[in-house]
């Protein structure tokens, strides 16, 4: 009896100690980002700068975020779409317009940015970061060079091939490797893609979005389908490991900032906006995620190692060839139809 | 007194072979099947101290990813979700099953037995369309995902077992001791306050633990229902994983076991005692 | 005392009552409705609801599409009950009848994995299953050339699975197995018959309530699981449980979700029924 009552008191006053922890704060920032593109260390430096305490929470799809923002009343104040969901999120009124007035740093982008196609003029975003889609392989088990999407459907590295496990980014694989366009909306060309990544799937050791750069890194994998940031990263602590933008062309993403509708904390928002905007600030962003800063001036500031890296920055005639994912309208519905029947084939 | 039938030769024999079958089976079943659920806890436990992130060779002995996960913001963050969740909703999932199963082990109603197993219906049906449920309940009445659709999910996952155990022991708790208040001339609420209540703190308290434990370790329920910046560590621990084992997750886990450990000596303390005098 | 059938009474009764009541009313049977309303609604082009009522989602689940899906639900789940219940026999058994005092601490033992985080857990076979994992170290040390594959495998899928069930499995068999009174084990061996036989016309009949539950407590959650087969079967695999969670919260079809989850429901019920119609003919053959 005693040691039950001694547990009800140490029960009570530890939940008296945790409520008081839930005490209001300081000046807050809610961020809603791909996982490992905003890197803790700018966060930080950002609230050491302005006070502000920023919360970050992570998503690896597009997909999840509409889908959160949707289900209303999120909470986030900032959020990191790809360049179709900006559009899609845009449609659906989800989010809000930006205030050009409170954005002075917004001329620090490249030019190619502040007109770009999905936003032109930014009405509604601010890219941040930019990168490709392929692949990378470890050079221990695959001992020529490759530069195919060919590769992934090589009987040669049977159980040693991991695809992205993000519907339109496999479907990159898959369409291009048949010499369509990542962009489609041809619904036949849609079913030949799905055809060939079922016939792809025996060989996988399976379909992996988040850590595929560790594996392909450990030797886990020979071949792995590749966002450009997270291999990069493992590149600088394995020699061995190489990234390809593929002969088909593979794809260009642009990851930018958005103010959620009903955003409550839009002074934060936008201060944080004018801090990642400055050159300096780039700079550090594309040294510790590796992926291209959409500030043009923060080139300049950047290690030569990097600046001259053509898997951070691909030379102009191969980003001419590479495909930039719209917004697919319709389309999405044989996408999903046939994404699902390729995770149900057994 | 028993009397042994008498045994033909055969017939001694196959009941000796089949003693030593059935005799080894389930002890050789048992030994694996507990090495089967303790290596890999052991592992995880040993590999949480290697110096080196491999998890094959070991390196040398070292404290640095418990460092790391004391000093992770983000497993701080979800550790105090977690922690305020766990104890909020066990705090309600108790009160709730303790009146309920006062309400059914002592009074007569109709409907009783129906009503019983209707509120255990949480425990059977899989908590994925519960969850799912509940998400689409929230996002049709405009509630923000947050604290409140949290502890609301984990109280409807908790509410039977908590019940479970308060009417296990409310049923064999001794009549006779409420029975004598009475006829002293206590009242009903003072008959609860001073003989039920004291008498059944101890499978209350098991209650709220079990429920705390529950909560704290929920992930189906969470995915769904958790909102910005209400992330609780099953989550957290989910992407984490996602993106590869490190050591850290290692000593987090280790830090679990030993947090689950102690929450079960606690509750069955007294039991191991007696257990381990004789 | 007597029974409290006075109107007091009652009131106070209702009022103990309401708490539970309330919290099955509006948080669960409320929500199951609108899901049940929403699988019946159409959708438009970006996910969200359009009022009406339609069967055109119940239509595509029955598709060739969504049917393997289904399909492989049933057979992952109905392999993982089928091992786990093997498994979790003698378990029971030895805890029952031969561990004597120690039945307590081995209950105890087999609890603290129970609530040791579920996903520490699966995250430890993630470690032990790699091809650098332990398992494969001692493997290539002893008997193979190469790692074997094991994470990415139907295998591994089962084994975290029967990692994660097998205590759901050995509580219900031993709570059946632990009141069978011994004398009747006794007696049988008295008569002459031999363990096994004993064990076949004694103890097994009585503990068939407990296999049951066992069966129920594994079979129906297995058909929800959704961690496993991403964590342990490299993604390849999608089962009722990965496709709700695509559904709601990647392509946004609750229309097409709702229809999924309610008709998830309908086999667990359908579970929950078969096994009390059983459990019911079985005490009424024992009675």
């Amino acid at each position: 009896m005693k040691t039950s009552k001694t547990l009800l008191m140490s029960v009570a006053s530890v939940g008296a100690l945790l409520l008081g922890f839930t005490a209001a704060s300081a000046e807050e920032l809610h961020l809603y980002a791909w996982a490992d593109e905003v890197p803790q260390a700018v966060l930080d430096d950002f609230s050491k700068a302005t006070g502000i305490e920023v919360t970050l929470d992570t998503f690896d799809s597009n997909e999840s975020l509409i889908a959160k923002l949707e289900a209303g009343a999120s909470g986030y104040d900032l959020i990191e779409p790809s360049q179709y969901a900006v559009q899609i999120l845009e449609k659906k009124g989800l989010v809000e317009p930006l205030d050009h007035a409170k954005l002075p740093n917004l001329g620090n982008l490249s030019a190619v940015f502040q007109n770009i196609s999905f936003d032109p003029g930014n009405k509604v975003s601010v890219p941040f970061i930019w990168g490709t889609t392929g692949f990378a392989y470890n050079s221990d088990c695959v001992k020529e060079p490759i530069t195919s999407w060919k590769s992934l459907w090589d009987e040669k590295y049977k159980g040693r091939i991991y695809m992205l496990d993000n519907m339109l980014a496999a479907y990159i694989a898959g369409l291009q490797v048949n010499g369509f366009k990542a962009n489609t909306t041809n619904a036949d060309e849609i079913a030949k893609a799905t055809e060939s990544l079922i016939q792809q799937k025996p060989l996988l050791a399976g379909y992996n979005a988040s850590n595929f750069a560790d594996l392909v890194s450990s030797g886990e994998a020979c071949i792995v389908e590749a966002w450009s940031g997270n291999v990069l990263q493992a590149i600088e602590q394995n020699p061995k490991v190489h990234y390809v933008l593929p002969d088909e062309g593979g794809t260009m993403w642009v990851d930018g900032f958005s103010i959620a509708k009903g955003a409550k904390n839009l002074d934060a928002a936008y201060k944080f906006l004018n801090y990642i905007l400055q050159p300096e600030v780039a700079a550090k962003v594309t040294t510790l995620t590796k992926v291209a800063s959409a500030v043009e001036k923060s080139k300049a500031l950047l290690p030569p190692e990097l600046a001259n890296n053509p898997a951070v920055f691909p030379p102009d005639d191969k980003l001419a060839k590479a495909d930039f994912i719209l917004d697919l309208g319709d389309a999405m519905k044989h996408y999903q139809d046939g994404w699902t029947k390729v995770k149900a084939t057994e | 007194m028993s009397e042994q039938a008498a045994l033909t030769q055969t017939q001694k024999t196959r009941i000796w072979i089949e003693a030593n079958l059935l005799g080894r089976l389930s002890p050789a079943v048992t030994l694996s099947a507990y090495l089967f659920l303790f290596v890999p806890i052991v592992v995880l436990v040993a590999y949480s101290f290697n110096a080196s992130r491999s998890t094959v060779v070991w390196s040398g002995f070292t404290f640095d990813w418990y460092g790391e996960v004391f000093t992770d913001r983000g497993l701080r963050q979800a550790l105090k979700v977690s922690a305020i969740i766990a104890f909020v909703s066990a705090l309600v999932s108790t009160a709730i099953g303790t009146l309920t199963a006062l309400a059914i082990v002592r009074r007569r109603f109709p409907g009783r037995d129906a009503l019983s197993t209707l509120l255990l219906a949480p425990m059977v049906l899989p908590e994925i369309v519960m969850a799912v449920a509940l998400l689409v309940f929230m996002v049709a009445l405009n509630i923000t995902l947050g604290y409140f659709s949290m502890i609301v999910s984990h109280v409807l996952i908790t509410v039977p077992f908590a019940t479970l155990i308060v009417r296990a022991a409310a049923a064999s708790l001794d009549k006779r001791l409420e029975e004598a208040a009475a006829d002293l001339g206590a009242n009903e609420w003072q008959i609860f306050w001073r003989v039920t209540f004291p008498l059944l703190l101890p499978p209350i308290v098991t209650a709220f633990l079990l429920a705390a434990t529950l909560s704290f370790d929920n992930f189906v329920m969470s995915t769904f229902t958790s909102g910005v910046g209400t992330t609780p560590l099953p989550l957290r621990i989910y992407s984490m994983l996602k993106l590869g084992i490190t050591p850290e997750i290692n000593a987090l886990g280790a830090l679990m076991v030993l947090l689950n450990v102690l929450v079960v000596v606690a509750v069955m303390g007294r039991h191991l005692k007696l257990v381990l005098k004789k | 005392m007597g029974a409290m059938q006075n109107r007091r009474g009652f009131i106070v009764t209702l009022l103990m009552l309401a708490p539970a009541t309330v919290l099955i009313a509006v948080f669960l049977i409320a929500p199951m409705l609108i899901v049940l309303g929403y699988s019946f609604a159409g959708r438009d082009a970006y996910g969200g609801i359009v009022p009406g009522f339609n069967l055109d989602s119940y239509r595509d689940l029955f598709q060739p599409l969504y049917f393997p899906i289904f399909w492989n639900s049933v057979k992952l789940a109905f392999w993982n009950t089928v091992l786990c219940v093997l498994t979790a026999y003698p378990i029971a058994y030895f805890i029952a009848f031969r561990a004597g005092r120690f039945a307590p601490v081995m209950l105890i033992l087999m609890l603290i994995p129970f609530w040791i985080d579920f996903l520490i857990r699966i995250s430890a076979w993630v470690v032990l299953m790699g091809r650098n994992g332990m398992i494969n170290s001692v493997l290539t040390a002893t008997i193979l050339d190469e790692p074997a594959r094991m994470l990415g495998t139907y295998g591994a899928v089962l084994v975290g699975l029967v990692y994660a069930f097998l205590p759901s499995a050995v509580f219900p068999i031993y709570a059946a197995l632990q009141p069978i009174d011994r004398a009747l084990l006794e007696a049988g061996r008295d008569l002459g018959a031999g363990p096994f036989q004993n064990f076949r016309r004694v103890t097994l009949p009585l503990s068939l309530p407990g296999v049951m539950a066992a069966c129920l407590f594994v079979f129906v959650p297995s058909m929800g699981v959704f961690a496993i087969p991403v964590l342990l079967g490299g993604g390849k695999s999608i089962i009722v449980g990965n496709l709700i969670v695509q559904l709601f919260l990647d392509f946004r079809n609750m229309p097409l979700g709702s229809a999924v989850s309610i008709v998830l429901l309908a086999f667990s019920s359908l579970g929950i029924l078969l096994y009390m119609r059983t459990l019911r003919r079985v005490e009424q053959a024992r009675a």
